[in-house]
């Protein structure tokens, strides 16, 4: 072969690549989708595979945040009674089914790696804390996971590329990455439609269900635009559906919010990594 | 080996222009009689407010299609002797087979609420504009961009209509 037969030949390869990358791909994933019945019984296997307990350390209530643009009247957060909580894991299915969160591949179930958001620690549920100063929001190279004036440490999905540092500098492994395509294979289902899925190469979390403080947030503004909204009135998916009421959501800022009220006759705890990091996600036990 | 070559190289290629050529495409809409409707007409001429058809505009997240039965509200009124009225009474009597597409044009992963856009002061045609480009440019969701959300939320889109800035932090608007 000579010099312009090669050439030529490696032209006609590269232009069949292009083609090839342009092309239309068929949907392979046949279209299944998971029985609920498979997300009750991977949210059973979870609480068997418990991690271990936290080291837990008092701190004081919450107070407004402590970064630039905050907001002075809304600081959301939440309040984890281990004196109700009997770690049945009703909360880990209801967030499950609020936020779509997909089931995991077998040998991962069996690694006892989970997607869920909400993870037991000695018999204790955990989820992200929303740290005030969060320590995964501040490596990531692209601005996807940053906090709201409001105190919730969001994941914008679309932004994420997946260099996983964030998951790396998470005292606690809050955070979980989405290695395989759970669409294509099988193991995502769309429970509620206000949720988009998330995409292989995307790392997710607790959102402190974002979608259920824009939806009600907006809906005042459009009815009572004079009003100031404080998210009374709001739940989020584990609270909502806790039988012994052991997750109490609210603003740590409004008085008149059940989270303030229950909290203030409680001793507060966070596990100790985070203890410096100002968490809007608390432990309360005993009483005052 | 050359014409081997060749001939390999021609199937490849017969392969791609197949798939480029005759690749599922997307299904055509029918609609019965292809009844016009003039946005410009209905709004403008008539002085119909956006509301009265889009009814969720004004407290909603979704503005929303009317009922097809609601045309024939006003349609069906003596007001002209219009033989169009006919028309749109068989078009009506087979709705059920045309059901309205919407096709959604804002992906999932933003938010978008008509109802407080409208209490914070902002009128369709701000976004929409006027009834005649809604005519032309079907409905005008085309020419969203998130540049454009942003210019209007940090207050330089209408300068002088006294709007308050509005959030711009990505929470706001995605999730
Ligand atoms: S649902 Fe309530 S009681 Fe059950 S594990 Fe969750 S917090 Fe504890
Ligand atoms: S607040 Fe919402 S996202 Fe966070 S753990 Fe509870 S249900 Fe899941």
């Amino acid at each position: 072969m000579d010099r312009r037969e090669f050439i030529k030949a490696c032209s006609v390869v590269a232009l069949m690549q292009v083609l090839w990358g342009c092309r239309r791909l068929p949907d392979l994933s046949g279209g299944k989708v998971p029985e609920i019945a498979e997300f009750e019984k991977e949210v059973r296997l979870a609480l068997s595979r418990a991690k271990g307990a936290f080291d837990l350390v008092q701190v004081p209530m919450p107070g407004p945040l402590d970064v630039h643009g905050a907001s002075p009247v809304n600081r959301f957060g939440m309040a984890i009674d281990l004196d109700a909580c009997d770690g049945c894991g009703k909360c880990i299915l209801a967030c499950m089914q609020e936020n779509n969160i997909p089931l995991s591949s077998k040998g991962e179930r069996d690694a006892g790696r989970f997607m869920h958001w909400i993870e037991m620690h000695g018999g204790t549920p955990a989820m992200c804390f929303h740290c005030g100063n969060a320590p995964c929001e501040k490596v990531c190279p692209t601005g996807a996971a940053s906090h709201t004036p409001d105190g919730l440490s969001t994941m914008m999905y679309k932004r994420c590329t997946g260099s996983r540092f964030c998951g790396a500098n998470c005292p606690v492994g809050a955070r979980k990455f989405n290695y395989v395509d759970s669409v294509k294979e099988g193991l995502a289902r769309k429970f509620n439609p206000e949720v988009p899925l998330r995409s292989k190469g995307v790392m997710e979390k607790c959102s402190l269900c974002l979608q259920r403080l824009q939806d009600h947030k907006h809906a005042q503004m459009a009815t009572r635009p004079g009003v100031e909204w404080r998210g009374s009135g709001l739940k989020t998916a584990c609270s909502e559906a806790c039988p012994k009421n052991a997750i109490i959501f609210g603003n740590w800022l409004d008085q008149e919010s059940p989270l303030v009220q229950e909290a203030k006759h409680r001793n507060l705890y966070v596990p100790r990594e985070i203890a410096n990091l100002d968490p809007s996600v608390v432990y309360m036990r005993g009483r005052r | 080996m050359k014409y081997l070559m060749a001939g390999l190289l021609a199937l490849l290629c017969g392969f791609f222009l197949a798939d480029f050529l005759f690749r599922q495409q997307a299904s055509e809409v029918k609609t019965p009689g292809n009844i016009p409707f003039d946005h410009a007409l209905h709004g403008d001429s008539i002085g119909l407010d956006c509301s009265h058809c889009h009814t969720g505009v004004t407290y909603q997240a979704h503005a929303y299609l009317p009922s097809k039965t609601d045309c024939m509200d006003c349609h069906r009124l003596p007001l002209t002797e219009n033989p169009g009225i006919e028309k749109l009474d068989s078009a009506l009597s087979r709705a059920e087979e045309f059901p309205w597409v919407h096709k959604r044009v804002l992906p999932e992963h933003v938010v978008f609420h008509h109802g407080l856009h409208f209490a914070a002061g902002v009128q369709c045609s701000d976004c929409h504009g006027s009834t005649e480009k809604i005519q032309k440019n079907r409905y005008g969701g085309e020419r969203f961009t998130m540049q454009s959300c942003l210019d209007c939320h940090s207050g330089k889109t209408f300068e002088g209509r006294g709007f308050k800035k509005a959030a711009i932090h990505c929470g706001a608007c995605h999730r």
